[in-house]
């Protein structure tokens, strides 16, 4: 009679959020933490980063509070890159102290490999990302496949490395350098939109080599500033190599307010990238790109709205091409209806509602965006005839942890078929 | 993930109290090990118990189940454990302390009970508990907000399965309920 009963066995999911309750219903957290070590040497003494340092120290004179105890060996393992962090609680000096020792076990291999974006869309097939990182100290070096059919018009697959240097002398500046080679796949439709428009050069590959300066002046801000040297491998023999060389900035903000019953979130981006002839470039141009976004949560009910605009002024490769019908715009519309050569004008809003079930999400959602074109470079219109147009959709989720499935319904005249999307970090 | 489970078979005590079905098995100590000594870390450590009953002894599905999820601590200066159970709503929250390691072992069972309305009345029935220590050393780390950590589930499975997660799996039967009634009245 050894066989067991099938225990509904719940998911790592739900028992983090039990843990998380478990960590706060720890008896000892009636007692004020007197000292934090890790591995045995005193928070003062050991060789940490200083914001780690900074949420160690944090931790004495205070509550025991278990579950920010456990947040912080979390970042621990991840910021010192450790196979294990536990913690362990000992007597103080006095009868209401204890002392905090976190001990560390070192990982059996020195890099790690993961996944950090996955996506399965109906139409548009397998996107993804396999990444091979090291560290040392500050520094990040990171080796990823990338096979990606849903951010442009075309599907790119190849490789990039990046290097992040994580402290350049302070823990405000940040420094980046990445090396992509991507290999390049048109559809049929966008390579008969590109021989009936004016001047739109397909290319089959393309280079670029991005070194970054990132400094955040305050908690909430970043601003970063680098260039974009970018070669396309043109599919016209005539055409050879064309450079895509840009001036890029990215300034973003991201705040969190955190009330008694609700809790909100805004994050705010601007980007920019221009192309000039003095950085050797064969284009030159201009790429504006703002997002905003606003959530609201209030018990088990979150709702959200994110609004995308983007703008680009002169003459840009196609990369810079602004697209909408993908995994998170205009949600089940097939791109290349839409416009199958992109567009240099788009706006985009997303209104989902959602009510947690544990760490699980159903949700609701409506998009409506608009791309066109305008100016000398506009090449096509879409297959609808239509430049420009207001479009919408409308769909339901289920959302848990960073895994998404997605039924998204464009809203079109005739015939409605649904899309789905099952995704991680899309 | 694989599980070290310890099988005692016909050592679950069973009866009635007022409208629920109750268990005890004094030979069960599941405060021991490993769990025992994450516990006088300070650490909280968290134990799944279902009670089910089936018409069979070997049943894989139970007829009617109940599940609690408890969560133990040890208390640094007063040596003494605190337990709270978690129900499936949030109302079934309870929780106690200055126990002793066989007065929380004795209060996680206790309190761990099946409706009586769920018990056939007529026919004999068996009873299981499925009781699990989690370890969220296995479970933080593989998901995180930057994706799937391939490294983290290479570690995972290539670490032995004892350790892992501790297991208890106690069966019990046939009873019946009529004859649980008598001894309850008696």
């Amino acid at each position: 009679m050894a066989t067991a009963l099938a225990i509904p066995t719940p998911s790592a999911f739900a028992d983090q959020a039990f843990l998380r309750a478990a960590a706060d219903s720890n008896v000892n957290q009636r007692y004020i933490v007197e000292s934090v070590s890790v591995g045995g040497v005193q928070v003062e003494s050991a060789k940490l980063p200083s914001t780690l340092r900074k949420h160690l120290t944090a931790l004495v004179g205070a509550r025991c509070d278990m579950a920010a105890i456990e947040d912080l060996a979390a970042e621990m393992r991840k910021e010192l890159h450790l196979r294990v962090v536990s913690q362990r609680l000992a007597k103080g000096s006095l009868p209401d102290r204890i002392r905090v020792n976190f001990d560390v076990v070192k990982r059996d291999l020195a890099f790690d490999i993961s996944v950090p974006k996955f996506l399965y869309h109906s139409k548009q097939g397998f996107s993804g990302e396999v990444d091979a990182s090291t560290r040392t100290g500050p520094n990040t070096f990171t080796l990823a496949g990338i096979s990606n059919g849903d951010d442009l018009t075309e599907r790119f697959t190849g490789v990039a490395a990046h290097y992040r240097n994580s402290r350049v002398l302070t823990d405000k500046v940040h420094f980046g350098i990445g090396f992509e080679d991507f290999r390049e796949q048109w559809t049929d439709t966008t390579r008969t939109a590109a021989e009936n428009s004016n001047g739109f050069d397909l290319y089959r590959g393309r280079r670029n080599i991005a070194p970054e300066l990132t400094f955040a002046p305050a908690k909430s801000v970043t601003v970063s500033a680098g260039v974009s040297l970018e070669q396309m491998q043109m599919e016209n023999p005539l055409l050879g190599v064309r450079s895509a060389n840009a001036v890029t900035a990215d300034v973003h903000f991201g705040r969190k307010l955190e009330g008694d019953s609700i809790q909100q979130a805004i994050d705010a981006k601007y980007s920019l990238r221009a192309g000039t002839r003095g950085l050797g470039s064969d284009y030159s141009y201009s790429r504006h790109l703002v997002s905003l976004r606003y959530e609201i949560k209030s018990g088990r009910q979150i709702a959200s709205d994110e609004f995308v605009g983007g703008a680009i002024a002169g003459d840009a490769p196609s990369f810079e091409r602004f697209v909408l019908g993908s995994s998170s715009t205009l949600r089940g519309w097939d791109r290349y209806a839409i416009n199958p050569l992109g567009g240099n004008r788009a706006v985009h809003n997303t209104i989902t509602y959602g009510y947690q079930f544990g760490d699980r999400t159903a949700e609701v959602f409506y998009d409506m965006g608009s791309l066109w074109n305008t100016g000398r470079t506009a090449p096509v219109q879409s297959a609808s005839g239509q430049n420009g147009g207001l479009r919408h959709s409308l769909g339901l989720g289920y959302r848990q942890g960073i895994f998404v499935l997605t039924m998204a319904f464009p809203v079109v005249e005739g015939r409605i078929t649904p899309v789905f999307m099952a995704g991680m970090n899309y | 993930m694989c599980a070290l489970a310890v099988v005692l078979v016909d050592k679950l005590q069973v009866h009635l109290d007022g409208d629920f079905l109750h268990i005890s098995a004094p030979h069960l100590n599941f405060l021991n090990g490993k769990t025992l000594e994450r516990l006088k870390d300070g650490v909280s450590v968290a134990f799944i118990g279902q009670l089910s009953i089936s018409s069979a002894p070997n049943a894989v599905v139970g007829d009617a189940s109940s599940l609690a999820r408890f969560a133990l601590s040890y208390d640094i200066w007063e040596e003494r454990f605190s337990v709270s159970r978690f129900g499936d709503r949030p109302g079934q929250h309870r929780s106690i302390s200055h126990l002793s390691a066989q007065a929380a072992e004795t209060w996680c069972l206790d309190n761990l009970m099946l409706d009586r309305a769920l018990v056939p009345a007529e026919r004999p029935f068996y009873v299981h508990l499925d009781l699990r220590a989690d370890d969220p050393r296995d479970q933080l780390g593989v998901v995180g907000d930057t994706g799937i950590n391939i490294t983290r589930l290479i570690e995972i499975f290539s670490r032995p399965v004892k350790g892992n997660q501790q297991r208890w799996l106690l069966h019990a039967g046939p009873f019946k309920l009529s004859d649980l009634r008598k001894a309850s009245h008696g």
